[in-house]
C-alpha cells in the first residue's frame, strides 16, 4: 500500500501466513526511555553504596559485582521479563520483540546487549544513532545481529460508535477503495469537529447523489451511506 | 457477507480468543482453571483466517486493527521459546560451548596469534631495553607494579587498595568481564576492533612481563599470574575470535546479505560469549583468592597451574565430541 512509504510499520509473518503490523519505535522515545533507565540503575548504585560501604572487604565486592550486573545484565533481565521491557522502556510504551514479532530469546536479548559496546561508540551512542537513522526499522547495530526490534506497545484498539442514522443506498454501486473512503469517514465522524465533518462529507457527497452541496443534512445522508456499506438495512 | 453480519458472527470467537490470553497473562487465575491450549490454538487458527478475509474484502479499520491485535497477542503466546532451566545449562557447559569454540578454530588461531604475538614480541624487547615499558605505560604504573611483586610486598597483584580479597574479587569480574565483551563486541567494526583488543591486551602483559623478569621478579609475577591465566587468557582469545567471525562475516557475507551473515555469525558465536563469562568468572575466584595466596610453596602452585592448562584446553578439544 502507498500509505507504507510514509509509515514506520515493519510486517513479520506469522507461520498461518499472516503478516502482523509491528510499528517501529523511533530514536526520542528509545533515548528517553534510556536515561529513565539509567537514572534508576545510578540510584540502585548509590542506595547500594551508602550500604555496602559499611561492609569492608566484602562490601566493595558486592558492590562491584552489582555494577558489573547493573551495567550489563540490566537490560537482559527486564527484556526475558513478561514485560520484554526495561522500566524506562515499560514508561514509554515500547517494548523489545524478535523481528518476527515473538517474544524476545534470552540469546538475542544477551547479543544486543553486549553488542551496545558497540554502539555507543565513539560517543553517546553515535554508531548506534547513525544505525537507527539510516534505518526504516530503527535498530541499532546490537538489534541487527541479534533479530531485535523495539516496538510500541499496541495500544487496544479504540471503541468505534457509529452515529445511529437510517441506512441510505448509495446512487450507484461502489468500488472496494470508495467503500472504505466512506465507511472510514464515518468511523472518525464522532473525532471530528462538526464542521471539518461537513466539509469531508461534502466531497463524498455524490454517493447520497447530492453533488456539491454540503451541510449537516447531507452529512447525515453520507454517513447513512457509510450505514448501508456496513450492512445495516432499515 | 457485509462487516456488520461478519462482526456480529464472529465477535464471540475473538472476545473468548481475548479473554483466554488476559487470564494467561495474569498468572494467579491459572492455577484454579488451567486454559485449554487445544481451544486456543483453534481459535487463534481462526482468527487468522478472519484476519485474511477482512483484508482482502476491506472491512473497516477497527475490525482489522482488533483482528490485528488479538492475532499478534496470541502469535506471541502460543510461539514464545523457553531456553531457560538447568538443563539447558548443562548442556550449554557439555557441548555447545566446547563445540562452538571448535566451530570456530581457524578464528581462535587467528585470535590467538594477534594476541601471542605482540606479547612475545613485546615481552622480549622489554627485556633486552627495559626503558620501553614506559612507551606502553607510565612511569608511576611501572613503580605500581614493581611495588606490587617485589618480594616485601604482603600480598601480590594488582593494585590492593582495598586490601581484601573478596574485593578484588569484585574488581576482576567487573574489569576482566568487561575486557572480554569489548573483544567480542569490537568485532562489529568488521573485526578491527577485536584485533585492536587482543593485540592492545597481549602488548600490554607482554610488557609488564618482560619488565618484571628483567627486574629479577620472575618467580613472584609467574606464579601469580599462571594459574587464573589458564582462564583469563583463553577467555580473552575466545571472545576475540567470536568477535572475529561477525567481523569476517561482515567482509565477506559470503551467499548471504551482510545483515544475514551478521545475525547468523552473532547467533552462533554467542555460545562462545558465555563460555568466557563462565571462564572469566572461574579466572577472577582464582585470582582474588588462589594466586594471591603468598604462602603456598612454589611447587605445589605450578602444579596446580599446570593441571588448570591441561583442564582448559582438554575441555575445549576433547569434551562434546560425538564418541
Amino acid at each position: 500500500m502507498s500509505q507504507d512509504a510514509l509509515d514506520t510499520v515493519v510486517h513479520a509473518e506469522t507461520p498461518e501466513g499472516i503478516a502482523i503490523e509491528l510499528k517501529a519505535a523511533g530514536v526520542s522515545s528509545r533515548v528517553f526511555a534510556y536515561l529513565l533507565d539509567f537514572l534508576i540503575r545510578m540510584g540502585v548504585l548509590y542506595v547500594a553504596a551508602l550500604i555496602t560501604a559499611v561492609m569492608g572487604g566484602l562490601g566493595t565486592a558486592l558492590m562491584l559485582i552489582l555494577w558489573f550486573a547493573l551495567e550489563w545484565f540490566y537490560p537482559v533481565a527486564f527484556e526475558l521479563s513478561r514485560w520484554g521491557a526495561t522500566p524506562g522502556k515499560r514508561t514509554l510504551g515500547i517494548k523489545v520483540v524478535m523481528d518476527n514479532g515473538l517474544p524476545i530469546t534470552p540469546a538475542a536479548s544477551i547479543t544486543r546487549n553486549l553488542l551496545r559496546t558497540a554502539d555507543l561508540l565513539p560517543a553517546l551512542y553515535g554508531f548506534g544513532l547513525l544505525s537507527m537513522l539510516l534505518r526504516r526499522d530503527f535498530k541499532r547495530l546490537g538489534d541487527v545481529a541479534a533479530n531485535t526490534l523495539v516496538v510500541y506497545q499496541p495500544k487496544a484498539a479504540p471503541k468505534v460508535t457509529m452515529e445511529d442514522v437510517a441506512p441510505l443506498a448509495p446512487v450507484r454501486p461502489l468500488p472496494q477503495a470508495e467503500q472504505v473512503a466512506v465507511i472510514a469517514l464515518a468511523a472518525r465522524a464522532s473525532r471530528l469537529t462538526a464542521s471539518r465533518l461537513d466539509e469531508l462529507a461534502g466531497l463524498a457527497a455524490w454517493v447520497s447523489g447530492d453533488d456539491g452541496r454540503s451541510g449537516p443534512a447531507v452529512t447525515r445522508r453520507v454517513l447513512g451511506v457509510a450505514q448501508w456499506l456496513l450492512g445495516k438495512r432499515a | 457477507m457485509t462487516p456488520l453480519q461478519f462482526e456480529t458472527q464472529y465477535q464471540a470467537e475473538w472476545d473468548e480468543l481475548q479473554s483466554l490470553l488476559t487470564k494467561l497473562s495474569t498468572r494467579a487465575n491459572q492455577k484454579n482453571s488451567p486454559v485449554p491450549g487445544e481451544r486456543l490454538a483453534s481459535l487463534y487458527r481462526r482468527a487468522c483466517e478472519q484476519l485474511a478475509l477482512a483484508r482482502a474484502r476491506a472491512y473497516p479499520s477497527h475490525i482489522v486493527e482488533r483482528l490485528n491485535q488479538i492475532t499478534s497477542d496470541a502469535h506471541q503466546v502460543i510461539y514464545q521459546q523457553r531456553e531457560f532451566g538447568l538443563g539447558r545449562l548443562r548442556r550449554m557447559i557439555a557441548v555447545d560451548f566446547p563445540r562452538a569454540v571448535r566451530a570456530h578454530a581457524a578464528y581462535v588461531a587467528v585470535a590467538a596469534a594477534v594476541f601471542l604475538g605482540p606479547l612475545v614480541t613485546l615481552g622480549l624487547l622489554v627485556y633486552f631495553n627495559p626503558e620501553l615499558i614506559l612507551s606502553m605505560v607510565d612511569a608511576e604504573t611501572v613503580a605500581q607494579f614493581e611495588e606490587m611483586y617485589s618480594d616485601s610486598a604482603e600480598a601480590m597483584g594488582r593494585a590492593r587498595a582495598a586490601g581484601s580479597d573478596w574485593a578484588m574479587f569484585g574488581y576482576y569480574i567487573r574489569h576482566n568481564i568487561g575486557i572480554g565483551f569489548q573483544c567480542f563486541a569490537g568485532g562489529l567494526f568488521a573485526g578491527v576492533g577485536s584485533l585492536f583488543y587482543l593485540a592492545f591486551n597481549g602488548a600490554l602483559i607482554g610488557a609488564v612481563a618482560g619488565y618484571l623478569t628483567e627486574r629479577g621478579l620472575s618467580s613472584n609475577f609467574y606464579s601469580f599470574v599462571v594459574t587464573h591465566g589458564a582462564f583469563e587468557l583463553t577467555a580473552v582469545v575466545l571472545s576475540g575470535a567470536a568477535g572475529l567471525r561477525i567481523g569476517h562475516a561482515l567482509i565477506a557475507p559470503g551467499r548471504r546479505t551482510r545483515t544475514q551473515a551478521l545475525a547468523l555469525a552473532a547467533r552462533e558465536s554467542i555460545v562462545i560469549v558465555y563460555g568466557v563469562v563462565g571462564l572469566l568468572l572461574i579466572a577472577a575466584a582464582v585470582e582474588a583468592f588462589w594466586s594471591s595466596a603468598r604462602w603456598m610453596p612454589l611447587p605445589l602452585k605450578y602444579c596446580v597451574a599446570a593441571g588448570c592448562w591441561i583442564m582448559v584446553l582438554g575441555y575445549l578439544w576433547r569434551q562434546g565430541r560425538e564418541s
